[in-house]
């Protein structure tokens, strides 16, 4: 599973990352090596690829979109939205975005493989026209081992739909890789022997079953392809065949208690009686939990009775009368906890695994009375995917526990910022009133006026020291007095001298004149940049100021709408969440329910029996009685267990198998 | 009822079970459909290992159509929930980092041959404001192409500083740690920063570059 949401994901995320470094031309069946341009998109990727919960990341990747962070990668986006909607088991977005995306600008190879997982979903949700609409959607050829996967996916929706001949055609036309072709033999096997062509389906099922293979899962295929054939031979009443089949089952598999019972049936249905105690009786010391075994237990003491030892038979009903009722004790005790209502919690708390949405599957049980019975249940699809949902369901619960607190914390916060903004506001709006920049920017404006006149009319004392403004205000008074004065050799002496002393002057400033409107032009230059920023800051100020009413006020307002969603889901949540939990509950009383009921009348199967040996044993002799039809109507007066002559007759045909559909 | 209507009447219910759970063969983890009643003694349980054989590419088998409007309902209802966190989300980072004084540093990463991060620090002005030790997984996901948004915070306008420490295994497997400056001037704007990580082939060293996203 994590291997299929890798893909899943991977589909449309890793292709753009991974590929970044191949400056090659694209193959067709993956998206164009992108580099990421945007920040935000690159953040989305990480989480996806660090294993953030995909709930977390998907929230994440549609806020970006909502910020339009995303603007050179918005297809990619939306496109990783869509199969993070798969990975979170909401088909029914993610077909809806995919039907909107999965345009002919994407490439084929991609758009057809997240046809497929999209199909593959739906078909284990039992949408099976959604899930043959989406495969249908996929053009040309999946690569490698999809394309098996797809064909096999596409005969099980058909048989799930009943359409046998469709399926049967669809397979018989197939090659694929071995793996898959082995899954699909046995699907085509089970279809033909639906249809009673045993011929066929031996030739086919006997091909999966003579497979040469390796491995868990593949050994596990070729017993069930065997144990198929074999139970279908002896509905054909066969037993001969159906005992080479059966034969071919691993005793350590998976299956081997289903094929050592049917083992026992077939040699029953020879009549070697002794034969069928043979794999009868290792059944019997296996685990009580498995049905086979229950069975072991009355087909024993019947074969012993079959064979004439009427003592060992009666032996063998009386332990398993006993173990039933000790069996039965026990489940009524398990009923009885899973009705207290812990149980899914109880399951759950079992599983360490952080991962949500649909690849999540439960694998181990608490370690509790009832687990032992609830294995049946963890292979029960509709019980698996009730769990998921309410483990779905309990998460988002606290989930939205830990944001309800989080509002209460966004209102404190805007109640703090508006109490700050009430100190504020009239410092503010009193510092606004002033309109302090456009002051200071008359200010500077005169002085750039000045400056341009200095430099015009060379009033090169106007930038001189205080100093040398005095000097210069002294000299030109003196000159102005001297100008009056008359005339005489010690004023014309003076003359002289202020003349002189009045060029060195201005020969200084006139001198030093250059650097100093340069000076003074850099700090006209600096007070700009001064300005600016003050400008700048008082922008914002007034920005800020202007959008302190609906700011806060849009803010407390968004805060108390989400809090209501928020309650009105956690009310849903918790609605939906009991209807779950009641229905999972359902389904495990189901099932204890039927191993109870299943014990109970293999009890009262074994008590007649038990009561028919007690009964004969001390009855006076009577003749033979006349061997009972195989199908005869069952009497409880007549259990049979005392072998007449031929009571190891074959049962009765059985009636056509049933369709594959649920 | 005698023991042969008994064997055959199981081994009709047997067979049954055993068709339904075949057909599933290629699509199911455990092959089975428990239905014994009590007077049907049936095949029905599959032993624990029937999940471990299952295969892993299958896929689980179909939903009932009882639990299909149950099914509906759970995904309006998780879309609902997707839908508000995501309002959730917009509206704290608007309230927490409003866009005017958002600064967003982001951690990025090419190749990878020469260092392995391991930690990574992050001063701005100073004054310490992320710690981040890295999981393998989160490393990895960084050398895939992922772009961390380490650090999201506010700043006012202005000249700033940031100080990045990178810790990790160097060259040769030595620890190695490195540090990395830029002033920045913080605008009217949000702000990004982007602490690249890339390898140096001819140098055989690994270099550390902030870029100021504009």
């Amino acid at each position: 599973m994590r291997r299929l949401r890798a893909l899943a994901l991977g589909l449309l995320a890793g292709t753009c990352v991974l590929s970044v470094a191949h400056a090659a031309k694209p193959p067709s069946d993956r998206l164009a090596p992108i580099h990421v341009q945007d920040l935000y998109y690159g953040d989305v990727l990480w989480r996806l690829f660090a294993g953030k919960p995909d709930i977390e990341t998907l929230t994440a990747l549609e806020a970006y979109q909502y910020w339009h962070l995303m603007p050179h990668h918005a297809d990619d986006a939306a496109l990783l939205a869509g199969s993070l909607y798969l990975s979170l088991g909401m088909h029914n977005e993610a077909g809806r975005r995919f039907e909107a995306l999965l345009t002919d600008k994407v490439p084929a190879g991609v758009r057809n493989r997240a046809w497929f997982y999209l199909a593959k979903v739906w078909y284990a949700r039992g949408y099976y026209d959604r899930s043959l609409d989406a495969l249908h959607r996929i053009t040309g050829k999946l690569l490698g081992e999809l394309e098996s996967e797809r064909q096999n996916l596409t005969v099980n929706v058909l048989m799930r739909q009943g359409r046998f001949d469709e399926a049967v055609a669809q397979l018989a036309s197939w090659h694929g890789t071995p793996d898959w072709m082995a899954y699909a033999q046995l699907n085509l096997g089970v279809a033909l022997i639906r249809q009673n062509r045993m011929a066929d389906a031996d030739k086919v099922l006997s091909a999966v079953g003579t497979l040469d293979v390796a491995g868990t899962e593949m050994l596990a295929l070729r017993d069930k392809a065997n144990l198929a054939l074999g139970y279908a031979w002896l509905q054909a009443k066969n037993p001969q065949a159906a005992l080479v089949a059966l034969n071919r089952v691993r005793l350590s598999g998976p299956y081997a208690a289903r094929a050592l019972l049917g083992a026992g049936w077939a040699n029953a249905g020879l009549k070697d009686y002794q034969q069928a105690l043979v794999p009868w009786l290792e059944l019997h010391d296996r685990n009580l939990l498995d049905a086979a075994v229950q069975e072991s237990y009355l087909a024993v003491p019947w074969a012993y009775g079959q064979l004439g030892a009427g003592a060992q038979a009666a032996q063998y009903y009386e332990s398993a009368i006993q173990s039933f009722e000790e069996e039965a004790g026990r489940l009524d005790t398990a009923i009885d906890q899973i009705g207290s209502g812990h149980l899914l919690d109880q399951l759950l708390s079992a599983d360490t695994h952080g991962q949500q949405g649909w690849f999540w599957q439960l694998i181990k049980l608490p370690d509790a009375p009832q687990s032992r019975y609830l294995y049946a249940l963890l292979a029960d699809n509709d019980f698996q995917e009730g769990l998921k949902n309410y483990r779905d369901l309990t998460y988002l619960r606290s989930l939205l526990e830990n944001k309800q607190e989080d509002m209460d914390t966004f209102d404190a916060m805007i109640e703090t910022r508006q109490k700050a903004y009430d100190q504020e506001l009239p410092k503010t709006d009193a510092l606004l009133a002033t309109d302090a920049p456009a002051h200071l920017r008359a200010a500077r404006g005169s002085i750039d006026s000045e400056l341009n006149a200095i430099e015009t009319g060379s009033d090169v004392a106007a930038l001189g020291t205080s100093e040398e403004r005095g000097q210069w205000e002294r000299v030109r008074r003196l000159e102005e007095a001297l100008l009056n004065a008359g005339s005489g050799e010690d004023l014309d002496e003076a003359r002289a001298k202020l003349k002189l002393i009045k060029g060195v002057l201005y020969w200084r400033l006139d001198a030093a004149f250059k650097a100093r409107v340069y000076a003074k032009r850099r700090e006209l230059r600096a007070l700009d940049a001064s300005l600016n920023e003050a400008q700048n800051r008082w922008v914002r100020v007034q920005s800020a100021r202007e959008s302190v009413p609906t700011n806060t006020g849009e803010f407390a307002a968004r805060i108390a709408a989400l809090a209501q969603r928020i309650s009105a889901l956690k009310v849903a949540l918790a609605r939906a969440g009991d209807r779950q939990n009641g229905y999972l509950v359902e389904l495990a009383q189901d099932e204890l329910g039927a191993q109870k009921g299943r014990l109970a009348a293999y009890e009262v199967e074994a008590r007649f029996a038990l009561a028919d040996i007690y009964d004969r044993a001390s009855a006076p002799k009577a003749p033979p009685a006349a061997p009972p039809a195989a199908d005869e109507e069952a009497t409880p007066e007549s259990p049979g267990a005392e072998p007449p002559t031929d009571q190891g007759a074959m049962p009765a045909p059985a009636p056509p198998p049933p369709s594959a559909t649920p | 009822m005698n023991l042969n209507t008994l064997a055959s009447r199981w081994l009709i219910t047997t067979m049954l079970l055993l068709l339904a759970g075949a057909s599933m063969a290629a699509d199911t983890p455990a092959a089975t459909a428990p239905a014994g009643t009590s007077d049907t003694p049936s095949t029905t349980a599959v032993p624990a290992d029937a999940n471990a054989a299952a295969s892993a590419n299958s896929a689980a088998p179909a939903q009932s159509e009882g639990t299909r409007s149950l099914d509906e309902d759970l995904q309006g209802l998780k879309k609902d929930v997707v839908d508000l966190n995501r309002d959730l989300f917009v509206l704290e980072e608007e309230l927490l980092y409003p866009a005017n004084t958002q600064v967003a540093v982001f951690v990025s990463m090419d190749v990878g041959d020469f260092f392995a991060l391991d930690s990574l620090t992050l001063k701005i002005d100073n004054k310490e404001v992320q710690n981040y030790l890295y999981t393998p997984r989160e490393t990895a996901a960084l050398i895939k192409g992922g772009v961390q948004r380490l650090f999201v915070g506010n700043l006012k306008s202005g000249q700033h500083e940031l100080v990045a420490f990178f810790s990790g295994k160097g060259p040769n497997d030595r620890d190695y740690k490195r540090g990395a400056t830029i002033k920045f001037e913080k605008g009217v704007g949000a702000k990004y920063l982007e602490l690249k990580i890339t390898d140096r082939a001819r140098r055989q060293q690994p270099e550390f570059e902030i870029r100021d996203w504009e």
